[in-house]
């Protein structure tokens, strides 16, 4: 690198380190601020134009980081790095949270949010920038196709409800199976699990539908109202579609699902992980921002078929709330008792059983992830979703 | 004709409310005189704020899908003056403002910010805090938005939105000062038409015959109702949805019955805080008077008003909180009833609608027909008669 003039203002050195960063540079700010012949200065940027956040910044940086060591280099590195950087540097932190931080060192105005180090900034705030940047790729994506067949006229008649996780993968194998859901009256399968579980997998299938608050306070939010869920609350959801009692089966034993659907194997059902609901969920949020509300599930499902795996385990129900689910799952399994609906597997399945080792959304692995999916792009390409891991 | 855009980006609670209702409800008289407000509904400028800011809001982001690059296509494409409004584009980053300014072509842009003492803000934005779902207390408000490091939302928020200097820093560093203005809100006390006379002048509408009579105000609470309303938000907040907060509790409890309490104690602020806020304003007033901006009303109307009775909402006892819970509770029966009416009247809608359906399938053929296909349902290769059938018959 050439040495740079002592002369050169904070705006020109932080302008530096901008074009030190788009040309994949790594160099920490602290590192490039102490360093007076830290190098190429000049660039296309000029010192007028809007210095971008800190946590831009320090975004790019981790994400030329992970570009460097990464196993799979792009094609054309140079204009593609470019172009990726200059989006990172444009993209806003999503949310009502602080807004784009200046750089420690500077000369400061005297107003405005207190400069920070970028090294010091929490994942939280880079996973604000890096939800925008992966909500734009979503939209520009777009939807995969739903794959249909003709419908075979001697299908078994059957509405899913239950678990949105089995059911969302099922549903859409039996479309391409020429057995779409639905028909003139149906035998409704309601697809339950331990209420734990049915409670973690619907709220991470919230996360790829539409978006939904943390894990934290959406349970909160059921347990304050001692109610369940929509979809977690096998009841309820069967008597939705005011079924016959002979036209109603609660399965509680997946291996004997296959039969009531009238097809011989489930497809492979992946629960995503901690990391990927909660990545899903702050993309679900800025996708919802730019696209019209009706396509959003379809593009967050896209996602959730091709978002790469990470080996984090699912979400889980924190001890505390054990209690409440448990009431909860034998005030179910009463109702479900009363109404004398045909059971298959046992009703005692639907009482909670969090097994130790679940997980919960921790920011850095959600970072990780995130930046990953920004490196790698392979994500968006054609057959993304062979390999997925079965859980 | 040259074309120009005003462009309206704060502060909250300067009577913003105000100033875009009227611009909404006279938009046809403007357009008579060449002055463009581009709205197809009164809150078209913040889902633009909104869309501008990548703000998710409570599920309303959903409808802000487009709306800056629809309202800027607009802006261009008026031959006149634009005006644009809403107050949390104060918010906006650097990156932000440049990319909003670059979207207005080459018309001659003019930033306008109207501003209001920090003595009045400071509680007015407790407030507005308090009307959006959070019961932190007065006191802890205070302590967050006096922490230099702005680490909550609440503080980052507030800034973003209050710290003139800093704002007009965003929005105007690539204006010329004389297209940089401010309008002032008057001390408390003053004529009711004095603002907007303000506003009238900075806008170019002076002379206009415009309606303006006040439809959509953002009323303040008194200090005990603000207390109720932050108690009622402990409770509700976690188990309330958005969706059902805004209306039955922003709309109906504060805006529609607790701001009726016009005999309340107003919020202000204890010494401390004052001697506080007087010394950043003081700090203000010296920064903007050197910069040169263009100012309707004075400068000094920044300070604030002295030092006045205070009334502690942290500590209002449960005597000052019963009569607007009264209220409160009297507000929600009557929303209850109301919804019960409508609730029957849809039930009685849905009875003669099944009626009706089922005095059509009475005849004896399509008892015969419902019969026949309820037997072939049972098996597959019933089914799979049925379904040739309504093949054929392009029923499917």
């Amino acid at each position: 690198m050439s040495p740079v003039p002592t002369h050169l203002d904070d705006a020109a050195r932080a302008h530096g380190w901008v074009e030190h960063l788009r040309g994949g540079g790594t160099t920490p700010w602290s590192a490039w601020a102490a360093w007076s012949d830290a190098g190429s200065g000049a660039g296309s940027r000029t010192p007028t134009a809007p210095l971008p956040g800190a946590q831009q910044l320090e975004l790019l940086r981790r994400i030329n980081v992970a570009a460097g060591s990464s196993a799979h280099p792009r094609g054309d590195q140079g204009r593609e790095r470019t172009r990726l950087a200059d989006r990172v540097l444009a993209a806003p932190a999503a949310g009502r949270g602080k807004a784009d931080l200046p750089l420690v060192g500077l000369a400061a105005p005297g107003f405005g949010p207190r400069p920070v180090d970028p090294a010091d900034l929490s994942a939280h705030e880079l996973l604000r920038v890096a939800s925008v940047l992966l909500a734009d790729d979503l939209v520009a994506l777009g939807a995969d196709p739903v794959r249909t067949s003709w419908p075979r006229p001697w299908r078994r008649r059957v509405r899913l409800v239950g678990d949105p996780v089995t059911v969302g993968a099922l549903r859409v194998d039996l479309l391409s199976r020429g057995r779409p859901e639905g028909g003139p009256r149906p035998f409704v399968v309601a697809v339950g699990a331990p209420l734990d579980e049915l409670l973690a997998r619907t709220w991470t299938q919230r996360c790829f539908e539409t978006g939904t608050k943390p894990w934290s306070e959406w349970l909160r939010f059921w347990r304050e109202r001692d109610q369940l869920p929509a979809r977690a609350d096998l009841l309820a959801s069967v008597q939705r579609w005011h079924p016959r009692r002979p036209l109603v089966r609660v399965v509680t034993d997946l291996d004997r699902l296959p039969r009531q659907v009238g097809v011989r194997h489930l497809p492979p059902v992946r629960v995503p992980g901690a990391d990927q609901a909660e990545l899903a969920r702050r993309v679900a949020a800025v996708v919802g921002l730019r696209v019209p509300a009706a396509d959003r599930p379809e593009l967050m499902r896209t996602l959730q078929r091709r978002i790469p795996d990470s080996g984090v385990a699912p979400i889980g129900v924190p001890a505390r709330e054990l209690a409440w689910v448990a009431s909860s799952a034998e005030r179910m399994t009463r109702g479900l008792s009363r109404a004398g609906y045909p059971v298959v597997g046992d009703l005692a399945d639907l009482a909670p059983s969090t097994a130790p080792g679940r997980g919960r959304p921790d920011d850095r692995q959600v970072l990780d992830l995130a930046i990953r999916m920004v490196v790698d792009p392979r994500w968006r390409g054609a057959d993304s979703d062979e390999g997925q891991v079965e859980r | 004709m040259s074309r120009r855009v005003l462009l309206h980006v704060g502060c909250p609670k300067t009577g913003t409310s105000y100033l875009q209702d009227v611009l909404f409800r006279n938009q046809a008289l403007l357009r008579e005189h060449d002055i463009l407000y581009p709205a197809d509904r009164f809150d078209a400028h913040f889902l633009a704020a909104l869309d501008l800011m990548t703000l998710p809001w409570g599920g309303l982001e959903t409808q802000a899908v487009g709306a800056w690059d629809r309202l800027s296509e607009q802006v261009r494409d008026w031959h006149g003056t634009s005006i644009i409004s809403h107050e949390i584009f104060a918010r906006a980053t650097p990156t932000q403002v440049e990319r909003a300014l670059a979207s207005l072509g080459d018309a001659e842009v003019h930033v306008v910010l109207s501003v209001r003492d920090l003595v009045r803000q400071v509680p007015a934005e407790w407030q507005e805090n308090v009307k959006h779902r959070s019961h932190i207390t007065y006191a802890s408000f205070l302590e967050t938005i006096r922490d230099p490091g702005r680490e909550s939302k609440i503080g980052s928020w507030f800034w973003a939105v209050q710290e003139i200097p800093d704002i007009l820093g965003r929005w105007g560093a690539s204006l010329p000062a004389d297209r940089v203005h401010l309008v002032t809100v008057p001390p408390s006390g003053s004529d009711r038409g004095e603002l907007w006379r303000r506003f009238s002048r900075t806008f170019g509408l002076d002379g206009l015959p415009l309606d303006l009579t006040a439809e959509r105000e953002n009323p303040s609470l008194g200090v005990p109702e603000t207390s109720l309303l932050r108690t009622i938000n402990q409770r509700v907040t976690s188990i309330l949805a958005p969706p059902d907060y805004r209306p039955l509790v922003r709309e109906l409890l504060a805006h529609q019955t607790l701001s009726r309490g016009v005999a309340s104690a107003r919020l202000g602020l204890a010494p401390d805080d004052h001697a506080w806020a007087r010394e950043l304003s003081r700090s203000w007033v010296a920064v903007l008077a050197q910069r040169g901006y263009d100012v309707a009303g004075s400068l000094d109307d920044l300070l604030g008003p002295d030092l006045g009775a205070f009334a502690d909402p942290d500590t209002a006892t449960a005597d000052e909180l019963l009569p607007p819970a009264l209220d409160a509770i009297s507000a929600l029966l009557v929303e209850a009833a109301r919804l019960r009416a409508v609730e029957e009247r849809l039930h009685e809608e849905l009875r003669e609608a099944h009626a009706e359906r089922d005095r059509a399938q009475l005849t004896t053929s399509y008892r015969i027909r419902r019969k026949v296909v309820t037997s072939l349902e049972e098996s597959p290769a019933g089914r799979g008669t049925l379904d040739a059938y309504r093949r054929l018959k392009h029923r499917r």
